[in-house]
């Protein structure tokens, strides 16, 4: 800490950019890949791309938006989350099986829905801390459980989404969705600042100097799981919404994806450094490749390799670029 | 189930106790190998003859697979390592096999080299990334997977190419199917897999390297171990038992198609984690594995004797694997 201090003194705006020099290369990537689109999509289509591409883009990426957040919260306690698709897969199949066209049964559901995640999230944390068991090897069992009682839920797609409620969360007409990514960073630059948000980068740091200075390690893990679980419901909520049904299969990538964004935005997955809305950047870069394969007309096949190739450049460019800046600093 | 609350646990950790003579390190093999005899038996009241040799011979080819792939993650677990990279490694093991031997014998021993080969290269990038540039193994290893999984289906065209559609070589699925003194030939081959990495692990100087990273990279490092060339090697290794399975796979099938990989990350961890490997590192032996491995295929056979739907399989499956991480996977509480 006084290392940390006495740097700070010496040349703040530097330090500050070796410390989040994940999040400030990711910033950079997003910039990168957005031109790179604009400049692809031109070529293709002979003008820039409008508001109909900026609104799927966003509607497209907020699953992973909220995945991603939900899974940067874990990584920071220097854990990790497998079990977010398995949570995505559940609430999806409650979310298209339950919702109803009155305003009381959305709102209903959505609580249900979002419970439904809480709990889940509880689970998982309960078994991390009080079962003492790693976290990857609780969530890659709780995987296999939430994936079964989703096929339970619903053994095959269907169900029905009322349109306004996809009007209201996944909106075709214009970008509203992003309305909801202002509310996660502004929720977020709220709880980074309450004794929780900062327990969770203590105990990522050490746990055991975090319990020393009396932050509540068992209180703190099992609150980022939980609110892990939600993340991944409100996640299900969205892909009910842009696909007006239900699959009890359709988040089985997410938990891939969603710590591939967290990598991507800057997130040490050794926990204690990066911020979710980092892992928010990362689920736009990594959408945005998508669409740069896409218009640049290679073949979809090749589109994990890509992605991986990406993940590692990242993942190699962030602890170089890190690596330099703290030198000079 | 009963038996496994017997012994207390000691916190001692790998000091042998004399009232017992084995370690917790040898009891928790134990009960791996334990659960498999009772989950046979559980299986034999469900349905008579499950228990019967000619069915554990079939649980014992079928856990033969997640076995050898759970031999390489067990190494990589060693070190505090993972391999994520396993599904689409065989996976493309499998279609590689296929496509460059196109169902001819004679040119078998080129694809198995060619096969094995593209494995270990696999597994070489994998331990250079992680080794040698510092890259964590979970982002190292599920790139590679991703990488893989691009490469496997745009080269083959999503399994459209010309000699996609051929067969695994004959005397590759004569190997598969056949026996030998009435034990199936593949599991003479995962025997003699037991037996190398056992030794290697517990009798050479690389094995007490493998487990001195595992606990201490850094004091390895100062001790004069190669921890980057180790490293590596166990990447390799982890690589090419992904590929041997893909070939075992593509031997026994006839034919590999797309996601035959995909339930082998998730049992080879299982298996390794049930049979005592700590999943930080330094601690377990492959044999545990191996009773893992088998266990957790008399498990899934088990839930199939009893006709239960894919979903409740799933979740009995998940609930009984947490079950045993509870009774043994529990980290020491000082921590």
């Amino acid at each position: 800490m006084s290392n940390a201090a006495v740097a700070a003194r010496r040349n703040r705006w530097s330090h500050g950019l070796g410390q989040n020099a994940g999040f400030a290369l990711a910033l950079v990537l997003l910039a990168a890949s957005i031109v790179v689109y604009c400049a692809i999509y031109f070529i293709a289509q002979r003008r820039l791309p409008g508001g109909f591409e900026l609104t799927t883009t966003v509607n497209n990426t907020m699953p992973l938006v909220f995945a991603g957040v939900g899974q940067a919260i874990v990584v920071i306690t220097r854990g990790i989350d497998l079990s977010i698709g398995g949570v995505i897969d559940l609430t999806n199949a409650i979310a298209a099986l339950y919702l109803g066209d009155s305003l009381l049964s959305m709102a209903g559901c959505s609580l249900l829905v979002l419970l439904v995640g809480a709990a889940c999230g509880l689970f998982n944390g309960l078994l991390v801390t009080y079962g003492r068991v790693q976290p990857i090897l609780v969530t890659l069992a709780t995987l296999a459980i939430f994936q079964g009682l989703a096929i339970r839920v619903l053994p095959s797609p269907g169900g029905q989404v009322p349109s306004e409620f996809t009007a209201v969360f996944a909106n075709i007409e214009a970008p509203w969705s992003l309305v909801y990514i202002a509310i996660v960073i502004g929720f977020w630059f709220c709880f980074r600042r309450t004794s929780l948000g900062v327990g969770l980068y203590a105990i990522g740091n050490d746990e055991l100097a975090a319990q020393a200075h009396a932050v509540n390690v068992i209180r703190t893990r099992v609150a980022a799981y939980v609110l892990s679980g939600v993340f991944a419901a409100v996640a299900g909520l969205f892909m009910a919404a842009s696909s007006t049904s239900g699959d009890a299969l359709t988040g089985n990538g997410y938990t891939l994806r969603s710590i591939v964004a967290v990598v991507l935005g800057g997130v040490n997955l050794f926990g204690g450094r990066g911020t979710p809305v980092g892992a928010i950047v990362g689920a736009f870069i990594s959408v945005m490749i998508v669409n740069i394969l896409f218009f640049a007309q290679i073949d979809p096949l090749y589109q994990s390799f890509f992605e991986g190739l990406f993940l590692v450049v990242a993942v190699l460019a962030s602890g170089g670029v890190g690596h330099f800046i703290r030198a000079r600093a | 189930m009963a038996a496994i609350d017997q012994t207390p646990e000691g916190g001692a950790g790998r000091a042998p106790t004399t009232r017992f003579s084995v370690t917790q390190d040898q009891r928790r093999i134990l009960y791996a190998i334990a659960a498999a005899i009772v989950l046979f038996a559980a299986g034999g009241l469900i349905r008579p003859g499950f228990a019967s040799l000619k069915s554990v011979e079939a649980v014992l080819t079928v856990a033969c697979f997640v076995g050898i792939v759970a031999a390489g993650q067990t190494f990589v677990i060693l070190i505090g390592g993972i391999d994520l990279s396993v599904p689409w490694t065989l996976n493309a093991g499998a279609i590689l096999m296929m496509s460059s031997a196109a169902s001819s014998n004679a040119r078998m021993p080129l694809a198995l080299a060619l096969t094995l080969g593209m494995g270990a290269v696999v597994g070489l990038c994998n331990g250079i990334g992680i080794a040698m540039f510092g890259v964590p193994a979970v982002v190292m290893t599920l790139a590679m997977n991703g990488m893989l999984e691009g490469l496997t289906l745009g080269l083959s065209g999503g399994l459209t190419c010309p000699t996609c559609a051929a067969y695994a070589p004959s005397v590759l699925q004569a190997v598969a199917h056949g026996s030998v003194l009435g034990v199936p030939a593949i599991l003479w081959l995962w025997l003699a897999i037991i037996l190398v990495a056992t030794f290697v692990l517990s009798f050479t100087i690389f094995g007490r390297a493998t487990y001195a990273i595992g606990n201490n990279s850094r004091a390895s490092f100062l001790a004069g171990i190669n921890v980057t060339r180790t490293t590596i090697i166990l990447y390799v290794l982890s690589g090419t038992f992904s590929s041997l399975a893909g070939i075992m796979l593509l031997g026994f099938g006839g034919q590999a198609s797309l996601g035959i990989g995909d339930p082998y990350l998730f049992q080879s961890i299982a298996a390794a984690v049930i049979g005592g490997v700590y999943i930080a590192g330094g601690r377990g032996h492959y044999i545990g594995a191996v009773a893992g491995a088998v266990s957790l295929v008399a498990l899934v056979s088990v839930l199939m004797a009893l006709n239960m739907p894919e979903y409740g399989r799933s979740i009995t499956y998940g609930v009984i694997i947490l079950l045993l991480l509870l009774l043994y996977g529990r980290e020491s509480s000082e921590g």
